[in-house]
Order: C-alpha cells, then sequence, then structure tokens
C-alpha cells in the first residue's frame, strides 16, 4: 500500500507523506524528527527531491545544483498565497528565475522563530526579512562568479536566474555546483545593498500563485486529510459550559452496540483548554460519530450555565460606567473633560455588536501521536504555532522541544487557528493511549460551539463641539471579552493610566481624525470572558470599532450639519501624531483622505438616488496605527421598508496597502474581507444562550452566499511605500458604511450589529 | 370500531348464522408432491416470470435484504403489524405442497391452501381479474424457477378479535370486488388491455382506491388516492390535485423512467412498482396501462405542457429570489434545496421543480415531507441518481419552514399543524424494501 | 458490502449501510479531495456527482448509491484541465480552497444543464455551496469563463 517503508507503529499510508520528508530532511541536515514541510503545489503536498549538494545563502532557502530554489516560509497557508507573495519578494531581490521557485510551508522548528499567522502581518513583516536574503545569495553568487571569471563583482549581474558578464553567463546551479559556502551574519544581512523599489520585477507583477492549481483538483492536503497507519479516530462530547463544568459519571452502554466502538475516556487536561470533555475512540470516524452520541454524561456544570447574550451586554454598561476600569490608551491629550465641560453641544451614542462565529469551512481537527523518535507530532493546520506548544507542552506534561507542529493547508483561519486549543484534545487522547495516533475530526456542531468567538461589544462614543459646530474632543469607551488576556496576556500593554488593555480589542478607535482632546478606553468584559473563550476573529478590533466610530462620525457630521465626506476630509489632518511615523505609517491621516476621496469618486457620492435608496461612506484602517492599510467603503443600499430587509447593492472600496506584492492574491483578500464586512453586518451573528452559542451549524448560523454578493469594486492607491497589510483591513468600514447608507435611504440609525430587519422594521414604525 | 366489528357480524350471525359458517367455511385442498405438480412449457414459465414482476409479489413476499419470496415482509397497518407469507415452492413453510387448484383459489378468493383466509393485504381481489392462464403461468413460474427456502412466517401483531380468520370471510361478504375483468366494448383492445393489466396483475387500486373504515376498497371512488405505507398514493383521476395535467405520456414517462418532468419522481413505495415491477411488462403494455390512465385523468395528449401558463408562472418564479433575511424557508430552500431544484428558462428532467410536482400539491404534505427526510435512492425515482436525506440534517422546524415556502409559493393553501406532522411522520415506521 | 463505480472503477466498501458516502470515499477509499463541511447539507464541500448529478455526499447513506456511478473531484477530468479546473486557475479563483473541489463539482453539474448560465442562475445553483473565503465574485466570473470556453470549442468542432 505504502510506497515508503513502514515506520514502527506510525508507518505511513499513501497520503501520510510527512515522514517521507525525512529523505529530504536529512539532505538539508535538519534533524530527522523535526523535519516536515509541504509544497502545497506537488501533488499530495510532498516536496520535491533536491539535486545534488544545495547552497544555503540564509536560513530562508536553498539552491541546488540544477538552481531549483526552496524557499521556506513560515507563515501558514490560509488562503492568502501568503508563500506566492513572500518567494516573490525573494526571487525579486535575488534575481531568480520564477520557474525555479518551490516553497516550502515549514514545520515548528524553533530556527524559524517566531511563528505566527495573523495581524495582516505576513507581509508587512517579511518585506525586509526576505528582502535581505534575497540580497545576500545574489550577493554570494556575485562573489563566485567572478571570482571564477577573476573580475570585480561590480562587473557582474544577476538575472533571471543567471550572473552574467562580459566573460559569460553563469547559471545559478552551475555556480552552487562549484562548491558555494558563503554565510552572512546579522549585521552583514543588514549592510547589504537592496534593488532600489522601481527596479522590482516580480513584485507587483501577475503571477500565477503556486497553491492554486491543487486547489481546483482535490490534492491540497488539510489537516483534515493528515492520517498515519494504525490511527483511531476520536470524537469529543463537550461539557456545558466552556469552563468548570466537572464530569460525574458516564455511561457508555448503548455506545458498546457501534461497530467499531473502543472506549470513552475523560480527558484530565492541565493545561485547562478543555475542562470536562470526554472522548470516544472507535475505529472509523463514522463509529466514534455515532457513538458519542449514544454515550451518557452527567456533569456538574460551571457556573455560566445560565449566562445570555444579554448578560454580558448588561455587564458591559456596567463596567463602562466605571470610570476606573480599564486602560487608557495614549492618544495625545486625554484630558478631555474641559472640552465637554464648555462645549456648545455634545452628542453621544451606544453601539453594540453580537457574538460573532469564525465558522471556518474546515470544521477543527488534529491528528497526534508520539513518534518512533519520542517526539510528539501534531499534525494539524494552525496559525499560531509558538502559542499553541507551551499549551501542548503544559497538556502533555513535556517539553518544548519533545513536540513538533506539522504543517498543512489550513481551511480556513480567519484567526479560528490562532488559538490552538483545538489540538489539546487529541494530543491528552493520544496520552492516555500510550502516544497511539489518535485522530480527532469536530462534527460542526462541535466547531461552533468550541469556538472562540469574537465577543459582543459595547461601545460609547461622545463628542464635543463649539459654537461653531467644530469638534473639540472625543471619548470612546469600549468594552469585549479581551482574547488577548486570556490567550496572550504578554502582548498587552499598558495604557496611560499604568493599567494594562488588549489592543486588538480597542485598535480602530484610536483612530487619524483630528478631533481635540481624544480619550479612548479599553476594559475587559470578565463575564464574558468567564462565559465563553473570546477570540481574534478576521479584522479583530477595528472589525467592531470602526463600526462605531464611522457610524457616529456619520452621526456627528448630521449633527453639525456638514457632509459626512466633508466632515471627515476636514479632520484628517496629517500633522502631529497623525502625519504617521516611517516607514509603514508614513504619510499618516494624508493617505486616508486619500482613499476616502477615492470611493466617494467611485461611488458618484452626492448623487440623487432612487426612494429608499441611500449611500453611505466609511473610512478606517487596518491593523494598528503603526502598520495601517487606508480604506474606504462606498456602498449603495435599498430598503425595503415593508419587510425591513436590506439590499446592498454596490460595495466599493479604495485601498491604500502601500506597494502591492501580489496584485491579483490582493484583490482576492478585499474582495474576501469586504463580503466579510458585508457578512457580519447583515447576515451573520450569533448570540450565548444558557452559557453557549445559540447557533450550531450553517442551518441557522448564515454566513454571506453567492446570491447575496453585490457588484464590488476594489481599487488600490499606487504607492511606493513599504507594503502594510490586507487580510483584514477591508472588513473594516463595511457595516459602518451600510448604517450609514440605510440612514441616508430611509432616515433610521441602527445601532447593533448585525443590522436586522426587524429592528429596521420597529425603528421604521416609531419613526 | 373493534365493537362495530364485533357487531356487525354479530348481526350477520343473528340472521344466518348457519348460511354464513357455510359461506365462510372452507375445505382443505390436498398437498400435492413435486412429483405430480404438471410440467410447463417455457414459454409458461417466462410468462409467469414476468406476470410475478409485474405483480411485484417480490416487493411484498421479501423484506429489505432478504431472500426473495421468501416472505416476513414487515407492513404495518392501522389494523396491526402483519408479516408476508413465504412463497417459494417450500413444501413445509412456503407453497411447495399446494396444488395449481390450491393456487387458483388462493389468488381468486384469498383462501389458503389449508382453507383458512387470508389477509386483505393479498390483493387477491384483483388478481380475481386475471385470465386463468396468467394465474397458471406464475404458479408454473414460482414452482419452477424459485428456489425454495426453509423460512417460518412470524406471527401477525392483529390483535383479537381481528385475527380470527372466519372473521376474513365476513369482511368478503361485506367489501370484496368478486367480479371478474368486464371489458369495456366502447373502448380500445389496447385501452382495455391497459385496464387488464391494472385493475389485474398491477392491482394499481390497492394503493390509489381509497378504503373504508375497514379496509375495502371504495369502488365508487377509483383510483381517487389513498395513504399506503406512510405515504399518499396519489389520485390517477381527474380529481388529481397536479397543477399540469397527467397525459398518457407523462404516465408512460414516469412509468418507463421513474419521473415525469412535470409531476415528481416515483418514491416510497411506488419505486419498487415501476423498477421492480412494471418494467418487465413489454413496451406495448406500458402504452395500454399509460394510455389508460391518461383517459381516466379525462386529459388531452395534444396538451402542451410547455405553454402550461401554470408551469410558466412557476419556472419564472425561480428567478425572483425571495430576501433571506426576512424568509426562513426560502433562506433554508436556496441553501440546502435549490443547488437541484432550480431550471433556468425550460424544465430539466433530473431538476425537479417542486412548485408544479404533486407532492407539494397535494392536500397531504406526507410524501413531501417524507422524501426531504429520507430522499431518493439510486434504485428509487430515476435510475442512478439519488437525492439525500435530511432526516439527521434537518430539525422538524427547518423542515417544515422548507414545506411551507414551496407550499407557499405554488400557491396553495397552507399545510395545518405542519411541524407537528413533520415530527409525527419523522418517528413513523420508515417504508423499506 | 456496498457495491458502486467510482471514478470509473468498480468498488466496494465493507461498512455499515447508513455510513455517509462522504465518508466511504475519504476514509475508506482512501480519496481526501471531497471535503467535510457541516455534516447537514448546508454548505456544498462534499458535493460529488452521482450519476452525473450534483450531490451532497456528507447525507447520502452508502446504501442510497447502491450500483450508482459516482464522480469526484479526482474524477472529474483525467488530467485536472476540466474547463471550470482551467478557469479556477485562470482567475486564481481558490483562497484557502476547502470549499473549491465542491464548487467546482457543482459547477460542472450546473453547466450540463445550463450551459449558458446568467448570473441568477449561478446565484440560484451555487447558493447551497458556502465559501468562507467569499471567493464568490470570482466563482462567478470562472463559471462565465468555462461556459464560453465549452460553447468556443463545441462551435470548433460543430463548424
Amino acid at each position: 500500500m505504502s510506497r515508503l517503508p513502514k515506520r514502527g507503529s506510525a508507518g505511513m499510508t499513501r497520503r501520510g507523506f510527512l515522514i517521507a520528508m525525512t529523505a529530504v530532511g536529512v539532505s538539508f541536515g535538519f534533524p530527522r524528527h523535526l523535519m516536515a514541510a509541504m509544497d502545497p503545489a506537488s501533488p499530495d503536498g510532498k516536496v520535491l527531491p533536491t539535486e545534488g549538494d544545495i547552497y544555503e545563502p540564509s536560513l530562508w532557502y536553498s539552491i541546488d545544483t540544477a538552481g531549483k530554489i526552496k524557499v521556506n516560509i513560515m507563515r501558514s497557508e490560509m488562503g492568502q498565497h501568503v508563500g506566492t507573495a513572500i518567494a516573490r519578494i525573494l526571487a525579486d531581490e535575488l534575481e531568480a528565475s520564477w520557474d525555479d521557485i518551490e516553497i516550502i510551508h515549514v514545520d515548528s522548528d524553533p530556527r524559524w522563530g517566531y511563528m505566527v499567522t495573523g495581524g495582516s502581518w505576513s507581509i508587512s513583516q517579511s518585506w525586509p526579512v526576505y528582502r535581505q536574503a534575497g540580497a545576500a545569495g545574489r550577493t554570494a553568487l556575485i562573489e563566485a562568479a567572478a571570482k571564477k571569471w577573476g573580475i570585480a563583482p561590480a562587473d557582474c549581474k544577476a538575472s533571471n536566474g543567471k550572473i552574467v558578464s562580459n566573460k559569460g553567463e553563469l547559471s545559478f546551479g552551475e555556480l552552487v555546483k562549484m562548491g558555494l559556502t558563503r554565510q552572512f551574519t546579522e549585521e552583514e544581512l543588514k549592510q547589504l545593498p537592496l534593488k532600489p523599489n522601481a527596479d522590482l520585477k516580480l513584485v507587483g507583477q501577475q503571477v500565477t500563485s503556486l497553491d492554486i492549481a491543487n486547489k481546483t483538483n482535490g490534492k491540497t492536503v488539510f489537516g483534515i486529510d493528515a492520517k498515519v497507519d494504525g490511527m483511531v479516530y476520536a470524537n469529543p462530547i463537550l461539557p456545558p459550559t466552556r469552563y468548570g463544568s466537572k464530569v460525574v459519571k458516564f455511561d457508555d452502554s448503548a455506545a458498546k452496540a457501534v461497530k467499531g466502538y473502543q472506549q470513552t475516556i475523560v480527558l484530565d487536561d492541565a493545561s485547562g483548554s478543555v475542562p470536562g470533555w470526554l472522548m470516544v475512540i472507535a475505529s472509523s470516524f463514522t463509529a466514534a460519530q455515532k457513538a458519542s452520541k449514544l454515550v451518557k454524561v452527567t456533569w456538574n456544570a460551571g457556573e455560566t450555565a445560565n449566562v445570555s447574550e444579554a448578560d454580558i451586554i448588561a455587564h458591559g454598561k456596567k463596567l463602562l460606567s466605571d470610570a476606573s476600569k480599564g486602560g487608557i490608551l495614549d492618544t495625545g491629550n486625554v484630558e478631555t473633560e474641559p472640552a465637554f465641560a464648555s462645549a456648545k453641544s455634545t452628542i453621544a451614542e451606544e453601539y453594540i455588536t453580537s457574538t460573532v462565529l469564525h465558522a471556518q469551512m474546515e470544521p477543527l481537527n488534529a491528528l497526534v501521536f508520539k513518534n518512533p523518535d519520542g517526539i510528539w507530532e501534531v499534525h494539524s493546520g494552525c496559525q499560531w504555532q509558538s502559542l499553541t506548544l507551551p499549551v501542548l507542552a503544559t497538556a502533555l506534561g513535556e517539553d518544548e522541544a519533545n513536540i513538533v507542529i506539522r504543517s498543512y493547508m489550513l481551511g480556513g483561519g480567519f484567526g479560528r487557528r490562532l488559538n490552538g486549543d483545538y489540538t489539546i484534545p487529541a494530543a491528552l487522547t493520544s496520552k492516555a493511549l500510550g502516544g497511539k495516533p489518535v485522530k480527532m475530526v469536530m462534527m460542526r456542531p462541535q466547531d461552533m460551539l468550541f469556538d472562540s468567538a469574537r465577543s459582543a461589544s459595547v461601545q460609547q462614543l461622545k463628542m464635543a463641539f463649539n459654537d461653531k459646530k467644530a469638534v473639540t474632543a472625543m471619548e470612546h469607551h469600549a468594552t469585549a471579552g479581551w482574547p488577548t488576556q486570556v490567550l496572550a496576556p504578554g502582548f498587552m500593554p499598558k495604557g496611560v493610566n499604568g493599567q494594562p488593555f488588549d489592543p486588538f480589542s480597542i485598535a480602530g478607535a484610536d483612530h487619524w481624525y483630528s478631533v481635540g482632546a481624544q480619550k479612548v478606553r479599553a476594559v475587559s468584559n470578565d463575564l464574558a470572558i468567564a462565559t465563553f473563550r473570546p477570540g481574534w476573529l478576521r479584522s479583530v478590533g477595528p472589525g467592531w470599532t470602526g463600526w462605531a466610530v464611522e457610524s457616529f462620525m456619520d452621526e456627528a457630521a448630521h449633527h453639525a450639519g456638514k457632509d459626512p465626506l466633508q466632515f471627515r476630509l476636514d479632520m484628517l489632518i496629517a500633522e502631529g501624531r497623525n502625519a504617521g511615523t516611517t516607514p509603514v505609517a508614513a504619510g499618516g491621516a494624508a493617505r486616508q483622505a486619500v482613499v476616502l476621496k477615492k470611493v466617494a469618486e467611485m461611488i458618484e457620492w452626492g448623487k440623487p438616488q432612487a426612494e429608499n435608496t441611500g449611500l453611505g461612506i466609511a473610512s478606517t484602517f487596518g491593523q494598528e496605527r503603526d502598520m495601517p492599510t487606508w480604506v474606504a467603503c462606498a456602498v449603495q443600499v435599498h430598503v425595503d421598508k415593508a419587510r425591513g430587509s436590506i439590499d446592498v447593492q454596490k460595495l466599493y472600496i479604495a485601498i491604500d496597502a502601500g506597494i502591492i506584492v501580489d496584485p491579483n492574491g490582493a484583490e482576492a483578500q478585499c474582495q474576501g474581507a469586504a463580503l466579510w464586512g458585508l457578512s457580519m453586518a447583515i447576515h451573520e451573528g450569533t448570540e450565548l444562550l444558557n452559557g453557549q452559542y445559540k447557533d450550531s451549524n450553517f442551518d441557522t448560523y448564515t454566513p454571506l452566499r453567492i446570491g447575496q454578493t453585490p457588484e464590488i469594486k476594489i481599487e488600490f492607491i499606487p504607492s511606493t511605500q513599504p507594503p502594510s497589510g490586507l487580510g483584514e483591513p477591508a472588513v473594516t468600514p463595511v457595516a459602518p458604511a451600510i448604517a450609514n447608507a440605510i440612514y441616508n435611504a430611509v432616515g433610521v440609525r441602527l445601532r447593533k450589529l448585525p443590522m436586522k430587519p426587524d429592528e429596521l422594521k420597529s425603528k421604521l414604525t416609531n419613526a | 370500531m373493534l365493537k362495530r366489528i364485533v357487531y356487525s357480524v354479530s348481526g350477520a350471525a343473528i340472521v344466518g348464522l348457519g348460511l354464513f359458517i357455510i359461506y365462510a367455511w372452507q375445505p382443505a385442498i390436498d398437498p400435492v408432491t413435486s412429483s405430480t405438480i404438471n410440467s410447463y412449457s417455457p414459454e409458461v414459465i417466462a410468462q409467469g416470470k414476468t406476470l410475478a414482476a409485474a405483480g411485484y409479489c417480490s416487493t411484498c413476499h421479501t423484506p429489505p435484504g432478504g431472500i426473495a419470496y421468501a416472505g416476513n415482509y414487515e407492513m404495518h397497518t392501522e389494523f396491526g403489524t402483519i408479516y408476508s407469507s413465504n412463497i417459494t415452492p417450500d413444501v413445509e413453510t412456503g407453497i411447495g405442497n399446494w396444488s395449481e387448484e390450491a393456487f387458483m383459489r388462493a389468488m381468486r378468493t384469498g383462501v389458503s391452501r389449508d382453507g383458512h383466509h387470508l389477509l386483505p393485504a393479498f390483493p387477491y381481489e384483483h388478481f380475481n381479474k386475471m385470465t386463468d392462464d396468467d394465474i397458471t403461468a406464475i404458479y408454473a413460474y414460482i414452482m419452477t424457477s424459485v428456489p425454495a427456502i426453509n423460512q417460518v412466517k412470524k406471527d401477525n401483531g392483529i390483535p383479537f378479535p381481528l385475527n380470527i380468520s372466519m372473521l376474513q370471510a365476513g369482511w368478503k361478504l361485506l367489501f370484496a370486488d368478486t367480479d371478474s375483468f368486464q371489458p369495456n366494448s366502447a373502448k380500445s383492445a389496447e385501452w382495455n388491455r391497459g385496464a387488464y393489466l391494472a385493475e389485474g396483475i398491477a392491482h394499481c387500486g390497492a394503493c390509489h382506491t381509497p378504503r373504508n373504515a375497514l379496509g375495502g376498497e371504495q369502488y365508487s371512488k377509483m383510483y381517487q388516492g389513498a395513504p399506503i405505507d406512510g405515504w399518499i398514493a396519489p389520485s390517477l383521476t381527474s380529481t388529481s390535485t397536479s397543477p399540469i395535467p397527467w397525459r398518457s405520456q407523462d404516465f408512460y414517462e414516469y412509468l418507463t423512467t421513474g419521473n415525469s418532468p412535470y409531476h415528481g419522481s416515483a418514491a416510497g413505495p411506488m419505486a419498487p412498482v415501476m423498477h421492480k415491477g412494471l418494467s418487465a411488462l413489454p413496451d406495448s403494455d406500458m402504452q395500454a396501462i399509460s394510455g389508460y390512465f391518461g383517459d381516466l385523468a379525462r386529459t388531452n395528449d395534444t396538451d402542451e405542457p410547455d405553454t402550461n401558463t401554470t408551469l410558466q408562472a412557476a419556472i419564472a418564479a425561480q428567478h425572483t429570489q425571495p430576501n433571506h433575511q426576512v424568509d426562513e424557508g426560502a433562506r433554508l430552500y436556496a441553501t440546502a434545496c435549490q443547488a437541484c431544484h432550480y431550471s433556468s428558462d425550460q424544465l430539466v428532467k433530473g431538476r425537479p421543480l417542486l412548485t408544479i410536482g404533486s407532492a407539494t400539491h397535494l392536500d397531504d404534505p406526507t410524501n413531501l415531507i417524507n422524501v426531504i427526510l429520507d430522499g431518493v435512492r439510486a434504485d428509487q425515482g430515476i435510475s442512478g441518481i439519488v437525492m439525500p436525506g435530511f432526516r439527521g440534517a434537518l430539525s422538524d422546524e427547518d423542515i417544515s419552514a422548507i414545506a411551507a415556502y414551496l407550499r407557499q409559493s405554488a400557491g396553495e393553501n397552507t399545510w395545518p399543524k405542519l411541524q407537528q406532522k413533520v415530527g409525527e411522520i419523522r418517528n413513523q415506521p420508515r417504508f423499506e424494501h | 458490502m456496498a457495491k458502486f463505480i467510482l471514478n470509473g472503477k468498480p468498488m466496494t466498501a465493507d461498512v455499515e449501510s447508513d455510513t455517509p458516502l462522504l465518508w466511504v470515499i475519504r476514509d475508506e477509499l482512501d480519496m481526501t479531495g471531497t471535503k467535510f463541511g457541516c455534516g447537514i447539507g448546508t454548505c456544498g464541500a462534499c458535493t460529488v456527482h452521482v450519476g452525473g448529478r450534483a450531490t451532497r455526499s456528507c447525507i447520502t447513506p452508502i446504501s442510497s448509491v447502491e450500483g450508482a456511478e459516482i464522480t469526484t473531484i479526482e474524477g472529474l477530468s483525467e488530467k485536472g484541465d476540466h474547463p471550470l479546473q482551467i478557469s479556477w486557475q485562470k482567475l486564481q479563483v481558490p483562497q484557502c480552497g476547502y470549499c473549491q473541489s465542491g464548487q467546482i463539482m457543482q459547477a460542472a453539474a450546473l453547466l450540463k444543464d445550463i450551459p449558458e448560465p446568467t448570473d441568477k442562475d449561478i446565484d440560484a445553483v451555487m447558493g447551497g455551496n458556502l465559501c468562507r473565503c467569499m471567493t464568490y465574485v470570482r466563482i462567478r466570473s470562472a463559471i462565465h469563463e468555462a461556459a464560453n470556453s465549452i460553447k468556443e470549442s463545441n462551435d470548433e468542432q460543430t463548424a
């Protein structure tokens, strides 16, 4: 059956390709157990063999004697075509031929450094690293060719996989064959000359992403496809509350009638990831699933068994009313009291967002076993290996060095797989079975029940105006369950009041408008954190802070009697802290003004609309002030007043993300992100009910479908600035643009996400 | 109701108990041994094989996954659970020791070889319409070609006093149609051939004719539709609720391919009737049966459905997508059904347009709910294609929302207590074959 | 023992009769191109062809497909060059790619029945296939593109 030699109990099946990488690993000279990687372009993900010796100018790639270049990618592929984008940064600087490039998604070896794929950081952070790496190889190859020819390196040039001079040309492969050893220190790398941005050839050009073809023929290998000989299947039984439930007893007598059923175990989890869980083990997925429905469990439920969405919201309001709570961000002048005290007029509004589920298409899964070398192998798609490893170590009672997370394609990340808690039940089960391979695939309801949802939020905004209706101060108080507090507290900075805060639950509130004194306060909703495990969800904080800021900006413009577009432009002044800092944020508020004007032009802002139809605009930035991608959205919305339904007819986005490395991929990311924005604005959202999310599958949880997809236009502002991020920012201005358009269409202001027909109808009736 | 039966039987007893006993008592017919069974020509045996198939004998005499003709197929009737007999030529447990005479008597009068009365679930009233030659042919086929299987029949779960065999005689006296087939001289030979097959071997009325409280066919309402095995056998007459008339060619297409694009697919109990039964008949017979029912439905074969305004409206209506934010049924339909149940500008066979489908237009939602719950297997409806079942997937609430949406889109009145009905049907015994 | 034809080859699987076709294909027959998404027929990730018609394999018991012809994404074309696969690559439709096997199988069934679909036709027939990356805009374009290329090659053949 297998083309590969069997290795003990974990011998691989045909598709279980990973240990096959051992051979390649030896050629790289890596320790065997840490050698696993995936080439998303090759059949079944196998890394191609190398030819002859290899030369590694840096950690990030190797060149073999055939001139083939393997580029190591430590970011996870989840739809961004990140490997292709990063590899082309390298190939461009190296002057490699694109046809020689192979991308390899690597495992969690510590040598790769801190491994996380999120925050829309991948390209922005990889940009300097891979350019330096490319420059290193180019330099070494030129030096070697120059030496061979006996000429000065300055008389040689790298181009399309070759070094050329008036002596002739030498291919990269030929040079590697001569035996290259040149290595660079960190300091040397920093000193290497880079190509001027204007000379970049691959960056910004149309290239077919290397992972695409396999995604059209079923060959891409996702975590759910991982398979090892001798593995058993485990299906979890989840307790009634996320935390604090204790198993009193269980009865699996009925399950024993299921063919293939083996046993049920109660997990003992030192990491606290999956308290009160049971795992039903069987010889097939369907048997495990069938049996798990037949096991009767009695729990003592945790304290949050009766918590509902309304409780979280009410608790949030109570928290916000206590001014001593939460961290206050450094926004320059945070002393807003004088301005409010002397204001001619003020406005204040409250915005609420509901719980949102990730609902990534590939249900959570993991395959875990202890390999013959004593290493725990975790086979699963993962966005944040460096965060997940220590949790696995705690759960398994093992040293991190003895655990490796293999690389797989992710059937959607969207932030769900930043939190690797789903690997824990499989790991604990394998441990309970003495390291036997255990494959856990969650059913969709289990996946949703176990989601690290985007927390519900409450935001209170207020603004002070002088006698000329100019803005003199603004406050933004926001509360939600903070994912970073629960999962990565080390990432929480302290505010000006000395209190820590979750930057991913407030970014966006610290906007680029000049509003005078500005207070931004973030408060942790402890009831939310006790009830469920809040997660980072595509666009994180700005996904809901932007909704409040930009809805409120329209409300403020109406209060001031100004056109919402002009009102914003008047406050987008690139001065002081809003001037932006180099490299990525250079230009500051001025760049936000550009996208805003652009999108207004695209939608023909100001053009009269049909009855019950309105235009709306909004402008935000993602994801943080030091890495802003400027984005503006304009929509055309029609409201059916009788039914309260909202029809988004046009959805336009203008965006400035600096240099666009992969134009096609960038457009795809923005299309997807904008539609996420639309989906969360009017189509999806759940609520907590009795301590759990109310919706558990796609019959009632309803992300946007193709029929609800409007006409979309995405325009990028040409730029020579370094790239920022693209995966998330286009989510953020969509909901407020729709709310603003609804107001412009029918005069009703909706301040709760998702915007529902019932609420719109009742407001229309009461208006 | 039991009381009523007892009274009516008692009444008969008072008037003429003696006469009744004389009527009801049937003698046993002597057993035979294989050596004394006549020999039959291959042609007769082949004819018998065709007729046994066309009468889908094996459908009721074979449990799911069981041995053909060996009986113990479970039937859930309103009078209790009953099991079919072993009709293989096994001497001990089957009909191996039945003479041709005994078989003929059973087929014509519902009396077993040993003289006991068979339950009317065995449609002897219909088989009685057949010619002697045809019945003999079936006997010849079973006795010579069906493997003998020793399998004891399970006891019926019919409560006392309905289980008294002699009561069946009273039932026959009251309800049974004992007439032989009467050709209609005003109709063509083909029509009469169709009628002969439909009334006789195919026993269409056994399912499609409504029955009275005691299970007797109501001949005044022949083929006007009736509940059967947890499904509804729709009306085959002019009382049909289908918006597009059933023409002879529609019956023909339905019976030969398992589907009429204007009406629906042969699912539930109808699936084996056409796939395992009527398909054995020669094409001329299929034409005859279709012509017969086309005539009964009083439709005009030259009507062109494609110009039917109801159909045109139903096709056009697909292009307007209702707003999913406000219509739950429409949203679920778009999510779970529409990928297949959508045709663009013209009907495509295999993409059933449910707003004109028979199941949507019946006064009872049973068939639609059954199909949503359990789908259509590869050996049902159009051969080789399936509809998945949503039994384990969608809740009663979800399914009733979809059904209500379809019903409304079809321009029909709401089905009352729909969600409750979905729950009831979900929990009732499933028709299996 | 279930018997059926998978991608042109006769197959048997020794599984319980209520085992969903999806898991027979994925776990018993080791073809993992067909994906599990929701288990209730509402996301389309598990779409295969049964008798040439798009079918949600996660809610299709193996007993339902006895003797039927099943095609998965692996068998849609010999070399991964079905016009839809080509247009999907050309327009770079997939993002994470997880739903795309189902999308392509559903689209292939669509084009067979409705060779020149309008946007409305596409929206109606593809409405059961969720894409969480929301590649919908490109799915529409790629279906039109494939429809055109099929039409052109047909025209060439008849010319």
